[in-house]
């Protein structure tokens, strides 16, 4: 008799926890945010991006001048640039919290810690680095759902192809000095998702400087230029697989590739279709 | 003058290294890519060693150069500008810069049917401090533009030659050398100035006419070579110290060999900037890196 009830009550209160737990969750979910007038600073233009996308963007009262997407961001006040904020103006603005960028923005980083500001540091190496951040973001403006479904859907889009052979792709990210992407960058690892296989992997850096002739002796397949200009005149570029074979890419929107954030779904397909070629 | 056969000889050596070594197979690909870049490092050490040893003699100061003269830093300024508004180095803009600044320092200088030598140093000096600063605004507003602009100031041989600029470069070179030619028809007037103002005041030679043309000239000179391969340091400061030591004061001598000793270390250095890493070095750390050992080793012996 007794073991029945205890059994029964055990039904009932699981039922219970779970009740009260669909219901705060979806709670929290509706909410705008973690608290009213929780205000952010964005210096980072991928950030900006993922605050939008996880429905944050109306917390954040200070972007760079390079925060360009979604329309919206536009209208934000300005702190300067990515590269050159303006400590007074993020002061000026009471955040709650600043979200910095390394290696770029040590010194702004080091500042606003001897100010006691909170700041979150973005710094990412790889795509899981890319959904830890998302997810740690959610987690802060408490819109944890948003940014699971972003991963998921991220997660979805960005993976793996089946591909026979990789094909050797060289991409440049400037032309004086030529400024190329290696190992500790996430778009090497897009590159590799999308079939393709970086010609300087093998350099342990994010973005290094190569010469002319390491380009021409690793004789990519596919050149993909991140920068206006032409470069099937340059001397002794001519006999490079992908300049014989005119397969040198040039019009991909750069935000797509070089800035972590959602749209890099949209860039990761624009890979895909220019290997498959 | 036998001493000269050594000098080429290391010369022609050091020529025959930088196509030889690097990280690629030998191809006529490769082979015409290093050349452009022989060419450009012999016309880039050459030309500012040479206007280091002009610049010395008129000055009679052994700390004259192109650097300390605002024409390098105005090149480099004018580059910088020039990377700001159309995202590429254009070379009209390191060529202006250096004239401009150059014909700044000149005007600080003169007086009243004259020029102050003296002062005109100070100002080039002084000039070259603004010149940077304004550098460091620009790469503080500039955003990806900053690695080019950093190659710019320490000087890079390895620049891409395309349709666009292969004509300016041969312009460049041909120009040049009609303009050292031109200066170096004064060596005897050099060697004269050098000896003292007097002297030269007395022999007849009218010295504040010939260092305006000189000091125009070898702006004009320092702004092309900027222009193309960046401000490369020490070069112009040292090489014509070390032709000196070698050759003696007689500016007949010492400043054909200040072109040659300052192609080839600039060679050598390039060759050194390229193997050493995977990464290309700007030549300018190199120059500065094995050129300071050497010369104080020189000097003290």
């Amino acid at each position: 008799m007794f073991k029945k009830l205890r059994w029964l009550r055990k039904i009932r209160i699981s039922c219970a926890i779970f009740v009260i737990y669909t219901i705060f969750s979806n709670c929290s979910c509706d909410k705008p945010s973690v608290k009213p007038g929780f205000k952010i600073v964005s210096i980072s233009p991928a950030m900006t991006e993922i605050l939008f996308a996880v429905g944050a963007g109306n917390d954040i009262v200070g972007v760079t001048t390079f925060c360009n997407y979604p329309e919206e961001a536009k209208g934000i006040y300005k702190i300067g640039d990515f590269s050159n904020p303006s400590i007074e103006r993020i002061v000026g603005l009471k955040p709650d919290l600043v979200i910095v960028n390394l290696p770029e923005q040590m010194r702004i980083k080091k500042q606003l810690e001897k100010l006691g500001i909170t700041i979150f540091v973005s710094s990412p190496k790889s795509l899981n680095d890319i959904y830890k951040e998302i997810a740690d973001i959610g987690r802060i403006v408490k819109k944890e759902r948003v940014a699971d479904s972003l991963i998921h859907y991220m997660k979805m889009n960005i993976e793996p192809s089946e591909h026979k052979r990789k094909k050797s792709v060289y991409i440049e990210l400037s032309p004086r000095p030529l400024v190329t992407i290696g190992a500790h960058s996430f778009l090497n690892e897009m590159l590799e998702m999308a079939g393709g296989k970086n010609i300087f992997s093998d350099l342990n850096k994010d973005y290094p400087v190569v010469s002319q002739e390491e380009v021409i002796k690793r004789n990519p397949e596919i050149i993909i230029l991140l920068h206006p200009g032409n470069i099937t005149d340059r001397l002794a570029w001519k006999k490079i697989a992908a300049i014989k074979k005119d397969k040198v890419y040039t019009n991909l929107n750069q935000d797509h590739i070089l800035r972590p954030g959602p749209r890099l779904v949209e860039g990761f397909k624009e890979l895909q279709r220019i290997i498959r070629e | 003058m036998n001493k000269f056969v050594p000098v080429i000889l290391i010369f022609l050596l050091a020529i025959f290294v930088s196509i030889m070594v690097g990280p690629a197979q030998l191809t006529s690909e490769i082979i015409q890519l290093r050349l452009s870049r022989v060419i450009l490092g012999i016309f880039a050490g050459g030309i500012l060693a040479f206007c280091g040893g002009v610049l010395q003699g008129l000055f009679g100061n052994p700390l004259v150069e192109p650097y300390t003269l605002g024409s390098a830093s105005g090149a480099a300024l004018g580059g910088s500008i020039g990377i700001l508004l159309f995202g590429t180095i254009s070379p009209l803009f390191a060529f202006f810069g250096s004239l401009g600044i150059g014909f700044f320092v000149f005007t600080v200088a003169r007086i009243e049917g004259g020029l102050l030598r003296d002062r005109l140093i100070l100002a080039g000096v002084v000039m070259s401090f603004l010149c940077s600063s304004l550098v460091m605004i620009i790469m503080v507003m500039g955003g990806r533009e900053l690695y080019e602009i950093l190659y710019l100031l320490m000087g890079y041989l390895g620049i891409i030659i395309n349709a666009e600029n292969r004509l300016f470069i041969i312009l460049m070179i041909v120009l040049s050398v009609v303009l050292m030619l031109f200066l170096y028809r004064y060596h005897r007037e050099l060697d004269i100035i050098s000896q003292g103002l007097e002297t030269a005041a007395g022999l007849g030679i009218d010295i504040q006419k010939f260092s305006v043309i000189i000091f125009l000239i070898t702006s004009l000179l320092i702004g092309l070579t900027v222009s193309l391969v960046g401000a490369i340091g020490f070069v112009g400061l040292v090489i014509p110290h070390i032709s000196k030591l070698l050759f003696g004061p007689k500016h007949l001598y010492n400043l054909p060999a200040s072109f040659i000793l300052g192609a080839t270390f600039l060679l050598l250095a390039d060759t050194v900037s390229r193997i050493i890493t995977v990464y290309e070095l700007p030549v300018g750390v190199v120059t500065s890196l094995i050129g300071v050992p050497f010369f104080i080793y020189l000097y003290r012996k």
